[in-house]
């Protein structure tokens, strides 16, 4: 019943207070991105995903926030484009593969080499371990320390382990996301 | 024609009726909303496509600018292109649908680099599979832009679905981006033949048109396929009448192609070319007549039916129908005159017509189809029309009228007379200037209508108010008056002048005057007491400037030279041995010379034209630049050979030897950039050739002294050595050319042939670079330079012959010498005329010397001079095979049989 009630009580409120965020969704490829955003705007996981080629530009509206998602392409060809995306966002999310241990380091330098252009200072940054349903997943404090993410000292850097296909942590990213929502 | 020329810079003209158009331009122009935008400003704007919050409208706006900017030719560098490209980008999350479109519309006029532009694949694909039959259609067209040929296979059943989609703009877009593809991919979409069959058979004529465009792109290399698809299309009922213009351009094509019929076979879908005449479609009965008319080697049977349609056309309403309609018919009068005939009433209507081109095409067109016997008629009816159109179109006609008089010499009187009347009539400079040149070139080329254009240019000048004119024409009757039958009908026109006219006119008549005084001695006692009046002429010398022109002064200097002058009165005529410029240069120097006591010495002029180291550092001008150039100038090369003739004059051993008869161009002996240049001119006069070394010096560390030229006659031997004309010193760069000469003497009067070896010979000094003085002794040195060859072309310079019919009657029968040559292949028997044309080096007579388009056999007529003031005529007649091997006829007439002769010789050695 109070579930019920908050509910009727979010659609209420967004209905006067939309409000919006922009996110831009980068990684390497493989690593869930487009899943992702297809769990957040119908809770349905697929299993067999085409790569993206070039980028998706998704809506989602959660809980009175409207999400703006620039999905973009992980392949190697669009790395280069990343930034212009990333420009002016609110949250950059980055998602990992955190089952594919051979891929991590170049997630690594990837991400590394994105968050030194100066048109990304200060924007929020999202880390998401994805795929922690696979046995040999690392766990939080392992892709902090993989990932080298204690360097980043300029922005507001969070990192959570989840899974598109159990749905696991779903609800903890979406939290944060509302919160960094303008 | 100019009219249709367009600047696209230019403010976009308002609509409107033409007549409000022409009264009040100034008031009716309206600007583009876009005219004067800048692209740094447009490319701030467009930063509006990143805000979080889009506005479409505003969007729309600025890619409407940024498509114009494109539009009008503007370009943006690949940094400036990325940029909007992916601001633009980001509006793919916008729904509105005119944003949409407009994103599509810039995406493919922007193109950024490939490796950018697979960003938007995805939602390409998206959009592909949308509901929305725009987004489909657009995101098609893009995607077929852009995609390269791996790309395409994974999407490729997606696009050959849509080939055959319900919606007629999905599957236009999907045709027109198979038709791009089509060239590097054409394995892949030749696999959607099913398809496009299905949409050739469309209802929608859009899809029907790029079906049929494209089936005939994936066969357009495959001759074979082509014509089985024209018969499979032929049979079909093609619809849309664009597919059906299509298909009339293939059908040309094919029967292009085709081997012309044998004999009285019919052509190969002529039938269908003939059907589309009566099709409901003015396009294509337009397209169809066309086609036929553009056949090769089109029978005049074959041609009726389309002329009867054109004929039509000259009467429509719609400006554009009559347009094409008169263009059309104006090129068949090229080949077949007379089929375009039966047109000519409806054609002269349209000399009025309010549209500019059409009235010029047609009276071309007409003037082309009048024979001897209809230009009477024709003048009279342009005649009417030429009070009502404006100056720069007379000029237009009277252009066509000297054409055509020089085409039918024998109608000179009725086409002076017309000449003469539109002369009388009122009209700017360059109009009148175009008539009086008109009359100047028939003059000239026309022996019997010199009198009668004299005579018309007399009553000219007595209401000319153009000096110029006044001036030219004067200056004509002073050169020709005194030669003809009764010189002294002039006099009373010219001395008009000298009494009513402005200072220059006068000064220019009394110098007419004073050339019948040397002339006509039996004159000379009058035109003596008319100059004497001219004493008192109250010429103001103030007014007239500092180019003045002293009427007084030349009175009194012409009475002298008529009455006193040792020379005797053959002296108004002087034969300046100094060259005009030269002197015009150094009494420019005396003036600027502060001590004028002195007089001006004569004597002191060069008499070799120097050009001044201004000059040299500007444009070289004239003989300088062909000079300088060591090339042959085509442009005005008949003052290049009068500036010849004066540097000869200058030298007396030179001079001696009598005119020049023609002036070959010059051939440079030596390779671009070695120490010294070398330009051979050779001047072929009677009994002579004088070979003319301009030499340039580019070293600056020697001085070259005694320069000569040796030349070994060893493989000549009907030449032999005359004199050898050295120079003292090769100039340098700055200074221009030196001459050094050799003259050869021949057998007078004849074609003798022969290479020679050259040698440059001369004493080198080196200058010794601390001092900068050459040394004294210096060592005699010599220096191989390039052969030089005495072709029978140089004998041979071209000679107008008003009428060829009539001099090749005149001349011999018995020198008539008839040979066939094979002369290979040749792109074209254009190609051949001009090859040929240009190894005789002779005058093409009546307009022959332009083949008609397509034409398989081709006569050309020349006429020329030859050495010793011989005449000869050249009758030549080409055919070209379905390989391109071009054969020809050459019959030649002379008053010589060793000329006729020698002219199948140059043509055998060629």
């Amino acid at each position: 019943m109070a579930a019920w009630l908050r509910s009727v009580l979010d659609w209420l409120k967004s209905l006067f207070f939309t409000r919006e965020m922009e996110l831009a969704l980068i990684g390497l490829q493989n690593a869930g991105k487009t899943s992702l955003v297809t769990v957040l705007t119908s809770g349905q996981f697929q299993e067999d995903m085409i790569p993206t080629v070039g980028f998706n530009m998704r809506k989602v509206t959660k809980g009175g926030v409207t999400l703006k998602c620039w999905d973009l392409g992980g392949q190697t060809r669009f790395r280069s484009m990343w930034e212009r995306y990333c420009r002016g966002v609110q949250a950059i999310v980055y998602v990992v593969d955190s089952a594919d241990l051979d891929s991590l380091d170049a997630a690594k330098e990837e991400l590394h080499a994105l968050l030194v252009k100066p048109s990304l200072a200060g924007i929020p940054l999202l880390v998401l371990g994805n795929k922690n349903d696979l046995p040999e997943a690392l766990s939080v404090n392992e892709l902090i320390s993989r990932l080298e993410l204690k360097m980043i000292q300029d922005r507001e850097t969070s990192v959570y382990s989840m899974s598109c296909r159990t749905q696991a942590n779903l609800d903890v990213v979406l939290r944060w996301l509302q919160a960094h929502a303008k | 024609m100019a009219s249709t020329a367009q600047n696209t810079l230019e403010p976009l003209r308002a609509g409107g009726d033409s007549k409000a158009k022409d009264e009040d331009m100034e008031e009716e122009l309206e600007y583009s909303p876009f005219y004067g935008i800048e692209k740094g400003a447009v490319l701030q704007e467009a930063r509006c496509f990143n805000d979080s919050h889009v506005d479409p409208r505003r969007c729309q706006q600025v890619i409407t600018k940024l498509l114009y900017l494109l539009t009008q030719g503007e370009s943006f560098t690949k940094a400036e292109a990325s940029e909007v490209f992916f601001s633009v980008t980001k509006l793919f999350q916008h729904k509105d649908v005119h944003l949409r479109r407009m994103v599509y519309l810039v995406i493919k006029e922007i193109i950024p680099s490939s490796d950018e532009v697979i960003i938007i694949t995805s939602s390409l694909m998206k959009d592909m599979n949308s509901k929305n039959d725009l987004y489909r259609a657009n995101a098609i067209r893009v995607l077929c832009r852009i995609i390269d040929s791996q790309m395409l296979l994974q999407i490729e059943r997606y696009l050959k679905q849509a080939v055959v989609d319900k919606s007629a703009v999905v599957a236009s877009a999907v045709l027109a981006g198979a038709i791009h593809l089509a060239g590097a991919n054409s394995e892949v979409i030749k696999r959607w033949s099913n398809e496009v069959q299905e949409a050739i058979n469309s209802r929608h004529p859009m899809v029907q048109f790029q079906a049929v465009a494209l089936m005939h792109a994936l066969r357009a290399n495959d001759r074979l396929a082509v014509s089985k698809l024209v018969t499979q299309l032929t049979r079909s009922n093609v619809r849309s009448p664009m597919g059906q213009c299509l298909l009339v351009r293939y059908v040309a094509q094919v029967i292009a192609e085709s081997q012309p019929g044998v004999g009285n076979e019919v052509r190969p879908f002529y039938d269908f070319l003939e059907s589309c005449l009566r099709h409901k479609s003015e396009v294509v009965i337009f397209e169809a007549a066309r086609a036929i008319c553009n056949m090769r080697d089109v029978t005049t049977r074959e041609l009726t039916p389309a002329v009867t349609v054109l004929q039509l056309f000259l009467s429509s309403s719609k400006p554009v129908l009559r347009f094409v309609a008169v263009r059309t018919l104006n090129k068949v009068a090229m080949s077949h005159p007379m089929a375009v005939t039966n047109c000519n009433i409806d054609m002269e209507s349209l000399i009025a017509d309010p549209n500019r081109s059409i009235a010029t095409l047609a009276i071309t067109t007409l003037l082309k189809t009048g024979n001897e016997s209809s230009i009477d008629r024709l003048l009279k009816q342009i005649g009417g029309f030429m009070s009502e159109i404006a100056d720069e179109f007379k000029v237009v006609v009277v252009e066509a009228i000297k054409a055509l008089c020089l085409k039918f010499p024998q109608k000179y009187r009725g086409l002076m007379n017309f000449l003469s009347n539109v002369l009388r009539e009122d009209g700017g400079f360059e109009y009148k200037k175009a008539i009086v040149d008109a009359i100047l070139v028939l003059i000239r080329d026309i022996p019997e209508a010199k009198e009668m254009g004299l005579a018309q240019l007399c009553e000219f000048i007595e209401d000319c108010e153009f000096t110029f004119l006044s001036v030219q024409i004067l200056h004509l009757m002073g050169e020709e008056g005194p030669r003809t039958k009764d010189p002294a009908r002039y006099i009373r026109y010219i001395y008009n002048r000298v009494i009513l006219e402005n200072a220059t006119v006068r000064a220019a008549a009394l110098s007419s005057l004073a050339r019948f005084g040397a002339h006509c001695p039996d004159l000379r006692d009058r035109i003596l007491m008319l100059i004497k009046r001219a004493l008192y002429d109250n010429d103001d010398e103030a007014s007239a400037g500092p180019g003045g022109n002293g009427v007084r002064d030349r009175a009194t200097l012409y009475l002298y030279q008529l009455q006193e002058a040792p020379e005797g009165p053959e002296s108004v005529d002087p034969h300046w041995r100094i060259p005009a410029k030269g002197l015009e240069a150094a009494l420019q120097a005396y003036l600027a010379s502060p001590d004028q006591e002195e007089p001006f010495d004569l004597s002191s002029v060069p008499e070799v034209v120097a050009p001044s180291p201004a000059k040299a550092k500007a444009k070289p001008q004239g003989l300088a630049a062909a000079v300088a150039a060591g090339l042959s100038n085509v442009s005005g090369p008949e003052t290049q050979a009068d500036e010849y003739a004066d540097m000869l004059k200058a030298v007396p051993q030179l001079a001696a030897l009598g005119p020049v008869f023609k002036t070959c161009s010059p051939v440079q002996l030596t390779e671009e950039e070695t120490e010294y240049k070398v330009v051979c001119v050779r001047h072929v006069l009677e009994g002579h050739i004088v070979f003319q070394f301009n030499c340039t010096n580019t070293v600056r560390e020697q001085v070259l002294e005694d320069v000569s030229v040796t030349m070994d006659l060893a493989d000549a031997e009907e030449f032999s050595e005359e004199a050898v004309l050295p120079l003292k010193v090769m100039p340098g760069v700055e200074e221009g050319p030196g001459q050094t000469y050799v003259v050869l003497a021949r057998p007078p009067g004849s074609m003798a042939l022969g290479r020679f070896l050259n040698i440059l010979r001369f004493r080198i000094k080196e200058i010794d670079p601390t001092t900068g003085e050459a040394e004294e002794e210096g060592y005699e040195d010599e220096y191989q330079l390039e052969d030089v060859e005495v072709a029978a072309a140089d004998y041979i310079k071209p000679a107008f012959a008003p009428n060829f019919r009539a001099g090749w009657d005149a001349l011999p029968e018995e020198s008539e010498m008839v040979d066939d040559y094979g002369i290979g292949q040749r792109d074209s028997l254009q190609d051949a005329v001009e090859a040929v044309g240009r190894i005789l080096g002779m005058q093409a007579c009546e307009g022959t010397d332009a083949v008609p388009p397509n034409a398989r056999s081709h006569t050309l007529l020349l006429s020329g001079i030859v050495v010793g003031d011989v005449q000869v005529l050249v009758r030549l007649s080409f055919g070209i095979d379905a390989q391109r091997n071009v054969a020809m006829k050459l019959a030649v007439r002379s008053e010589s049989a060793d000329v006729s002769e020698a002219i199948h010789a140059i043509i055998q050695e060629a």
